[in-house]
């Protein structure tokens, strides 16, 4: 039985045999030819589009992944505080499939990488344990052939804006990946005993207080993992969530931690004087 | 500038006229649409046909509204478009407006008709600054029907983590025709690319398992030769 810490290609899944026909459609269209691509989509806003182009960069198009889970059922036991490892691994299986289409999507574009990359969680009316995970973000490449690509050879992902990505790029790094790591808890009830001794008092509730902990720094090591397996220097933009999930009890909680990993271009990182702006805009 | 409307902001209305433009009045276009009944079988993944042209043109013909309007009081384009539904039990109101402006020159009109797109004041400004022009708001649909699945499926995943490959492979499927057809759209409108593309899903009353899926972006294209654009230059701002 695998654990939450089984890598992703170990685990027995029922990958989409490919793309759909759509998708590769869309994809050869505006992919073109050798010579020339053809129009390009993309979900950046207009100043995006303008930084991403000042920056050396060209949108190839809008890229994304999907995928529908039927997440498995596991009890937490009354009055433990434990992992969730079936949950756990479920959720982040279904990411990590969405985000595997999208890279596809974007390595079928010829792409370098994929900026502005949204991760979203959907229920539909369809039932309470089917989840479905989406990414969506827009395929970039280097105007003069200089790739920006992983180690492996693979498209970058990132959740950075085209603000902060030209931000980035200026100040001498690149963003290598898109990075996370989640961990689904189960809080221990408190026993009537402890919660009568409390009654009316001030005090710390250190089981609820650790339990969180762990689960928060569980889902953040996870992350780091994954940086450091991309070989990057850092992690910027991290963002932590709490999530509950379709019908879940309030005693179980989806820590998610999600960030982009960067890597210097240059040992130089002079970052241009920042200009004080007063502005006029409410 | 003589007695205009607009649902222009201080700032956009001042940024438009920077750039050569001049508001002139606020234009509307709406659509009241019947929602039609269509049976899906059961068992099938598969686009409703029936479903997406009429949706595809309720929309279209309250755009078109709009534009008639907009080409009534003598304008160049429309800034700022919006698309509202309104939905009731068995109609939807679809719902366009936004600001019809003058250009420069009427060489900003899309074969004659004026260009149409969803960019705030600003985003048009920087946009045209850059060497950019907007052609028009693109639009690309599609009504699914996903598939049931079987009580044997069911079954079989009660209680175990698993990828739902029909459901995925469906609304992956209907995504992507959306997103095919609004770049079709654009490519119609001789664009060279599409920024601000939202992908929305709706139901309208229908059964759970029929959704609509919406791509929606404004299609753009050089006002200059290729290549040919002004150097933007962004600066660093504390505030």
């Amino acid at each position: 039985m695998p654990d939450a810490n089984t890598p992703i290609d170990q685990l027995a899944d029922s990958h989409l045999a490919e793309l759909p026909a759509h998708a590769r459609e869309r994809l050869a269209r505006m992919r073109g030819t050798q010579a020339k691509r053809g129009l390009f989509t993309s979900d950046l806003s207009v100043n995006e589009f303008l930084l991403v182009k000042d920056a050396g960069f060209e949108a190839a198009g809008l890229v994304m992944g999907s995928s529908i889970y039927h997440v498995g059922y596991q009890r937490g036991r009354w009055t433990k505080n434990e992992e969730m490892t079936k949950l756990t691994q479920a959720l982040y299986h279904a990411r990590e499939l969405a985000m595997a289409r999208l890279e596809e999507e974007a390595q079928l574009l010829g792409a370098d990488g994929v900026i502005g990359v949204r991760l979203d969680v959907k229920r539909h009316a369809w039932g309470d344990d089917l989840l479905e995970f989406m990414a969506v973000g827009t395929a970039i490449y280097h105007k003069d052939g200089v790739s920006h690509r992983t180690h492996e050879d693979k498209p970058f992902t990132s959740d950075l804006s085209g603000q902060d990505f030209w931000t980035l790029l200026r100040s001498g790094y690149r963003p290598v990946g898109l990075v996370m790591g989640n961990c689904v808890y189960h809080v221990a009830h408190q026993g009537l005993g402890t919660w009568v001794s409390q009654i009316g008092k001030n005090c710390e509730m250190p089981n609820f207080t650790q339990a969180l902990y762990d689960a928060r720094e569980l889902a953040m090591e996870r992350m780091q993992a994954e940086a450091m397996a991309l070989k990057g220097e850092g992690v910027v933009g991290t963002v932590i969530e709490e999530k509950t999930h379709g019908g879940w009890d309030s005693h179980i909680i989806e820590f998610f931690a999600i960030g982009t990993a960067v890597v210097p271009t240059s040992a130089d990182h002079r970052i241009v004087t920042p200009q004080l702006v007063l502005t006029v805009n409410e | 500038m003589s007695g205009y409307t607009s649902d222009l902001s201080i700032d956009e209305a001042i940024l438009l006229e920077e750039i050569g433009f001049e508001p002139l009045s606020f234009v509307l276009g709406s659509s009241f649409f019947h929602i039609g009944y269509t049976l899906a079988s059961w068992s099938k993944s598969e686009e409703m046909p029936k479903l997406t042209s009429a949706m595809q043109e309720a929309r279209a013909s309250a755009m078109r509204r709009l534009v008639d309007q907009a080409r009534a009081v003598g304008a160049d384009g429309i800034v700022g478009v919006r698309m509202d539904v309104d939905h009731r039990e068995h109609h939807a109101e679809f719902v366009v407006m936004g600001t019809a402006v003058k250009a420069p020159s009427p060489a900003w009109r899309v074969d004659g008709a004026p260009f149409t797109s969803d960019l705030s004041g600003q985003d048009f400004w920087a946009l045209v600054r850059a060497g950019y022009r907007p052609r028009s708001l693109v639009v690309g649909s599609c009504v699914y029907h996903v598939a049931h699945q079987g009580l044997g499926q069911w079954l079989n995943k009660l209680g175990n983590n698993c990828e739902m490959t029909n459901f995925t492979q469906a609304l992956y499927d209907a995504r992507e025709i959306a997103m095919e057809r609004m770049q079709a759209e654009a490519e119609r409108a001789s664009a060279t690319g599409i920024v601000g593309v939202k992908v929305k899903e709706g139901s309208y009353g229908w059964h759970s398992h029929i959704i609509e899926f919406l791509a929606i972006g404004t299609s753009i294209a050089a006002t200059g030769a290729p290549g040919e654009h002004e150097p933007i230059a962004p600066m660093l701002s504390a505030s």
